[in-house]
């Protein structure tokens, strides 16, 4: 979710170990012998990634003979880690790499807008009066999580639809925890946050001035799980038995909601009557690929990216 | 003795102070109980922290990084030291070296530690080696220089080997330049473990400050970061009793601990 640069670091270790001949693995067996494959995914400790370690709970992966270990790495950028097999990453982030010239490739989705207005894990709020629509922010103040990527990418959309001039818009860079108390103290005119940040900041009395993905794209994918092309062609099977896996548990994920809360308690430290309450993502198991072509067309024009990202290669 | 007695008296009534104050500052609202709770619900938190076996395992993860980290750099730090030290052919070739290497923050190399090692023990070890190392290896250097030179000629007219002479005159004298080294080293070691963890990830208290941060569990954050500098007080004062009774023998620690 953060920063391209670490993405791309992380990228840069992800095919160094993978040149290394995947030393972190193949302790029983390799490829499709059978064995279990040890398989470690870089992730953020958010709402998110939910799916994947209910996925582990439930046993879809190791029916896979996959072990999975979940490296969680501050500063989002999911892939931060040494000799790993699989990242998380939003949309926005995969597409500026790719035209970079780093050869990844998305496995399976990872996480969707809920698609409806005022009710998605993800939003603008103000406390400002005189910001009544997306229109108002234009000339303002609004935080994202880090600037050149989806965050501000998507808010121009809301404030476009609603006939205001988003080239005015002045984007800080601040971290999600940060931006409830900063918008309390008036440092920033809005912010942009996801849950659990998102509740948090209407309940302190923040209002919601637009839903900034359901803006964008009718039921947006913001992140998918991705590797590297070098592990595509050295074990093509592992690709496919974890790809397989994450479809499983994503659709588990979206069928059994009270479970997905539940598994928030394992891996983050969300207070119980928050994950009780907040609004979850969608996890659809099929990627929305005109939503990531919108998000590459955004890309272009708000000039995050040079080129045009070549979206059917990038996704499976 | 009365005096250390009240003294000690007056440093806990002025934590004890802070403490109230850190209470009544946001129940007062001076500042927003959401960003800065009261000490008695960080203290409650704190509770549920130790009641978990992941908080547990972090500390320990934590204290590990930081043990080894620092075995390494005094071991490193204390052997180079004391070659660069006695042979100042070494000394001279080695010393522009240094004063480039030394001044480079240790975090600056997250990038490299991150590329060499990903989230695992090694990338934290790297930071922590690399930030201690140089707090023992200049205090040794000092140490070596100050050796008595008549000592060290007499001890080269009662024919002492190379061996002999770093024995009962180069080490003598070094050890306690060393062990301020080590004490250095010890807080730095210690800050740098909680910063590789917060920043790369690797599993340790750090990590679970920034959980705690992204799940937005603000009072579990503050108790986190209230063990961390619990565990700075602990290793300050470990150091320094083992300090004491490294050099009970040396006139500065004799002075200390005499009537």
């Amino acid at each position: 979710m953060r920063r391209p640069v670490i993405l791309i670091l992380g990228v840069a270790v992800l095919l160094a170990a993978a040149g290394c001949g995947s030393s972190g693995g193949d302790e029983s067996g390799s490829g499709s012998g059978g064995g279990t494959r040890q398989v470690k995914v870089g992730v953020i400790p958010i709402v998110d990634v939910a799916p994947i370690y209910l996925g582990k709970e439930k046993g879809f992966f190791s029916s896979r003979g996959i072990e999975l270990t979940m490296e969680t790495a501050q500063g989002g950028a999911a892939i931060v880690s040494g000799q790993f097999q699989f990242g998380f990453s939003n949309d926005t982030s995969l597409l500026i790499a790719q035209t970079r010239g780093l050869p990844l490739k998305v496995v399976s989705n990872g996480v969707a807008s809920t698609g409806q207005d005022n009710a998605d894990y993800s939003g603008v709020v103000t406390r400002d009066d005189a910001i009544r629509t997306a229109a108002d922010l234009a000339g303002r103040q609004v935080a994202v999580n880090t600037l050149k990527n989806i965050g501000d990418s998507t808010i121009r959309s809301p404030v476009r639809k609603a006939g205001g001039d988003p080239s005015g818009i002045k984007f800080v860079e601040l971290t999600f925890p940060d931006m409830p108390a900063a918008l309390e103290a008036g440092r920033v005119d809005a912010v942009w946050v996801v849950e659990p940040f998102l509740s948090a900041t209407i309940g302190a009395g923040g209002r919601l001035v637009a839903s900034n993905y359901v803006d964008t794209a009718p039921d947006l994918t913001v992140a998918l799980y991705f590797t590297s092309e070098q592990l595509i062609k050295d074990d093509p099977d592992l690709v496919k038995r974890f790809a397989d896996a994450m479809t499983e548990s994503l659709a588990y994920a979206d069928a059994h909601p009270d479970e997905a809360r539940q598994v928030l308690t394992s891996y983050t430290q969300i207070d119980e009557a928050v994950t009780a309450k907040l609004t979850l993502p969608k996890w659809p198991a099929e990627i929305n690929r005109e939503s990531v072509d919108t998000l590459a067309s955004l890309a272009v024009q708000d000039g995050l990216v040079t080129e045009q990202p070549d979206v059917a290669a990038l996704l499976p | 003795m009365r005096s250390a007695r009240s003294a000690r008296w007056l440093g806990l009534a002025g934590l004890g102070g802070f403490l109230v104050l850190l209470e009544l500052a946001p129940r007062a609202a001076l500042v927003p109980a959401r960003y800065l709770p009261p000490t008695s619900r960080i203290a409650g938190a704190l509770a549920d922290e130790l009641g978990r076996p992941s908080f547990w395992a972090a500390l320990g993860d934590t204290l590990a990084g930081w043990a080894i980290g620092l075995a390494i750099a005094v071991a490193a730090g204390i052997a180079l030291g004391v070659l660069l030290g006695s042979v100042p052919a070494l000394r001279t070739a080695t010393s522009s070296t240094i004063e480039f290497l030394r001044p480079i923050p240790s975090v600056a190399l997250i990038p490299l530690a991150v590329l060499l090692f990903g989230t695992d023990m090694r990338s934290k070890l790297l930071l922590i080696v690399y930030a201690a190392f140089w707090q023992v290896l200049l205090q040794v250097l000092y140490g070596v220089q100050d050796v008595d030179p008549v000592a060290m000629d007499t001890a080269h007219s009662y024919r002492l080997g190379r061996w002999a002479r770093i024995r009962h005159v180069v080490w003598p004298t070094t050890l306690p330049y060393a062990a301020t080294g080590v004490r250095l080293a010890a807080a730095v070691a210690l800050v740098l473990a909680i910063t590789g963890e917060l920043i790369i990830g690797s599993p340790g208290l750090g990590r679970e400050i920034a959980v705690a941060q992204t799940s937005g569990a603000v009072e579990a954050m503050y108790a986190l970061v209230v063990v961390a500098g619990l565990l700075g007080v602990g290793v300050n004062l470990a150091a320094r009793a083992a300090d004491r009774r490294l050099l009970a023998w040396h006139p500065s620690v004799r002075r200390e601990t005499g009537p």
